[in-house]
């Protein structure tokens, strides 16, 4: 797959999508204080977002999260029950409906129009904005070798693979010159090994184009290998925002934790706070690790020690100094063979924990502590907000 | 008994059959089906078969076939009595209601296309979608007699309107929309809403969404639309009868020549020949037109 995308990056055609009419950087989307209910349920709780031009901006969440509701605020396909203002690209939106935006959206479902050719699919865009025939054809046939299906100008839109329709609602999209392209879970209906290969696609092509891309998703792996940067949202309302890096290694919350994978979240009271550590009761163990929550928190406040299955190390005795990690003692629990690595789980008296052995040669099952180091967990509040 | 003798056994023993009594008794049900599914044809289509068959024999009110004759035919277009030597000029005893049904017959399926592409695509996603498509099938419920009498009364007496061509036009179009907007309903509670949300977030304006999207894929729908309302409207007596002024419809002339006693009788045997032959040839291309891209269609907007 890297092969093909770097073939596609030296012969691809040029285009004139996603030129850029301001600056690099500067602020092309503004959302301030939109709600959003469908009666009784309140989808979006004043949520404020900004996206810089050119940025990849993910809306990560689980289903009922928002953040489609969100995406589909600022496509104009939704009138939010309350919004403050919407702007794109320096001009007020808030009350323009969608097909006064230049913004487009690639769907989940594809939302191909199932009467027209590809060829009139992608053109249709243009159509509605009154294009000559011939300046339509030629931009469909080079929208169609941007997203690698050149040929596929006459085929009837039943007649494609999901892959296919993908990159035609993808290219349908991107022939606009949108401001701002959304994209809704688009690889939602696509295979694994399909999936992966468009992310990378996707990302080539948001280096490429230099166009601003919002991006919905429900999957953190899609959002740590995209992203510039990543809103997570939970209930409406966002609960941790920043680059990959930080939702991954800095959780503001056991949620966040959690949704990002964290295989052990080891429950328990504030203790101490010094210097942005935190010292975590749980039971007769004192354990430390940053304290990546907002703000500080009080002694006897509930907290979470979030620490990663590949982040502990087994044995009978920790080689390193005791001041810089967490020591338990354990019982081996059952070995689960995943292949690459060996997930061992282990019983402890601070509950159950999973750890991650890559060294084949390693007797797990004899093991009877765990350690990992201070620095390579994060103590985090319980709470979601 | 071990496992090796349990499959001996099976192995060495006959293969096992039902009697002939048994297979007939297990099957009769599927030949029940054959007959009675031949014979409900046979009571559809013989006595018009048989219709056909005497329009063409010189003396269809003795009920026997033969002798066969294309000169009730000849009556039909040119009149009787004006076979000896006169001129021939079309009878416009029977060309008259045509000419008013067909042109009844196309107002009312511009009415059930025009209503039913309106009405159809909304109907599926309005709240109260259940009462109101029941009240916009009852007229199918309501004897067409009791609709008729209701609609003559309200108009003729309630409103001390004329009856007279619009009448009839009305009248046809209640009595076919029903059936037009089910066959709308067919194809546009199938329709992806979500087309026009794409539409909109291109550019599209609402105007276009319609033109563009809604149209040519509920196509089918409306032509089928169209066809039920030409089709109703034209054969159409109960409603004809009580909304009419002096007009007389097609099958009005057939209803009044079939109570008559005299030597146009033969007549209905042919027109309602040609009417049936008429009605089967536009069904099939109606159906070539509306549903020749159907298998299509339903792929499409299956996938899409």
């Amino acid at each position: 797959m890297a092969g093909d995308v770097a073939v596609m990056n030296a012969s691809g055609p040029t285009t004139g999508i996603g030129s850029t009419r301001g600056a690099v950087g500067d602020q092309i989307l503004e959302v301030v204080s939109a709600t959003h209910r469908y009666g009784e349920v309140t989808a979006l709780d004043n949520v404020s977002i900004s996206a810089r031009r050119g940025e990849f901006l993910t809306l990560l969440g689980e289903s009922g999260s928002g953040k489609t509701t969100l995406l589909r605020i600022v496509a104009g396909l939704e009138r939010p029950t309350a919004i403050n203002r919407i702007t794109i690209d320096g001009v007020d939106a808030t009350l323009l409906p969608a097909n006064k935006r230049n913004t487009t959206t690639v769907f989940q479902h594809y939302a191909l129009f199932p009467h027209m050719s590809v060829g009139e699919n992608i053109e249709y865009g243009l159509k509605v904005r009154g294009m000559p025939k011939q300046e339509r054809r030629k931009r469909a046939e080079k929208v169609l070798e941007l997203v690698r299906l050149p040929g596929l100008y006459d085929r009837r839109v039943h007649q494609l693979s999901g892959g296919q329709k993908q990159r035609i609602a993808l290219a349908r999209a991107l022939v606009t010159e949108p401001t701002i392209l959304l994209l809704d879970e688009p690889l939602g209906a696509l295979d694994e090994k399909l999936r992966i290969d468009m992310q990378v696609e996707l990302k080539e092509l948001h280096e490429r184009l230099g166009l601003t891309f919002i991006y919905v998703t429900h999957s953190q792996e899609e959002a740590l290998t995209m992203s510039d940067r990543i809103l997570l949202m939970r209930h409406g309302r966002v609960v941790q925002e920043g680059p990959p890096t930080d939702l991954f290694e800095r959780p503001a919350a056991r949620f966040v934790a959690e949704f990002m994978n964290v295989e052990n979240l080891l429950d328990g009271t504030i203790e101490s706070m010094r210097d942005g550590e935190a010292t975590v009761r749980i039971g007769s163990h004192l354990l430390r690790g940053p304290w990546t929550g907002r703000g500080t928190a009080e002694r006897g406040a509930k907290a979470c020690v979030a620490v990663r299955a590949e982040r502990i190390q087994l044995g009978s005795a920790p080689a390193q100094d005791a001041s810089s990690i967490n020591h338990v003692p354990c019982r081996p629990g059952v070995t689960i063979y995943k292949g690459k690595y060996v997930d061992q789980m282990l019983g402890t008296e601070i509950g159950p924990v999973k750890a991650r052995v890559w060294d084949r040669s390693m007797e797990v099952s004899s093991a009877s502590a765990f350690w990992w180091r201070v620095g390579d967990c994060a103590v985090t509040p319980i709470a979601a907000d | 008994m071990t496992v090796l003798a349990e499959q001996t056994k099976y192995i060495g023993a006959a293969p096992r059959q039902l009697t002939l009594a048994q297979r007939i008794a297990e099957r009769w049900p599927a030949w029940g089906s054959i007959f009675i599914g031949y014979f409900v044809l046979l009571i559809i289509y013989f006595p018009i078969l048989w219709l056909m068959i005497l329009s063409v024999s010189s003396e269809p009110l003795t009920g026997f076939a033969g002798d066969w004759t294309l000169r009730w035919y000849d009556d039909m277009l040119y009149g009787t009595g004006q076979r000896e030597g006169e001129a021939y000029a079309v009878n416009s005893r029977v060309f008259d209601p045509l000419l008013l049904s067909l042109k009844l017959a196309f107002i009312t399926a511009a009415l059930c296309m025009v209503a039913s592409l309106l009405i159809g695509p909304i109907l599926p996603r309005v709240r109260f979608r259940g009462p109101l498509l029941l009240g916009y099938l009852m007229p199918l419920m309501v004897p067409g007699i009791v609709a008729s009498v209701s609609l003559f009364l309200f108009y003729r007496l309630g409103l001390h309107w004329k009856m007279g061509e619009w009448s009839l036009g009305l009248a046809h179009f209640v009595w076919a929309f029903p059936f037009a907007l089910l066959a709308m309903l067919v194809v546009s509670s199938r329709f992806d809403t979500r087309l026009l949300e794409a539409a909109a977030d291109l550019g599209a304006s609402p105007w276009r969404r319609f033109w563009d999207i809604q149209v040519p894929i509920l196509k089918p729908g409306i032509f089928a639309a169209g066809f039920f309302g030409f089709l109703l409207s034209f054969n159409e007596l109960p409603f004809s009868i009580f909304m009419r002024a002096g007009d007389i419809t097609l099958p009005i002339y057939l209803w009044i020549q079939s109570g008559a006693h005299n030597s146009s009788v033969p007549l209905i045997f042919a027109l309602s020949t040609l009417i049936t032959i008429a009605s089967i040839v536009l069904t099939f291309i109606a159906i070539k037109v509306a549903f020749g891209e159907k298998t299509v269609t339903v792929k499409k907007i299956r996938t899409a």
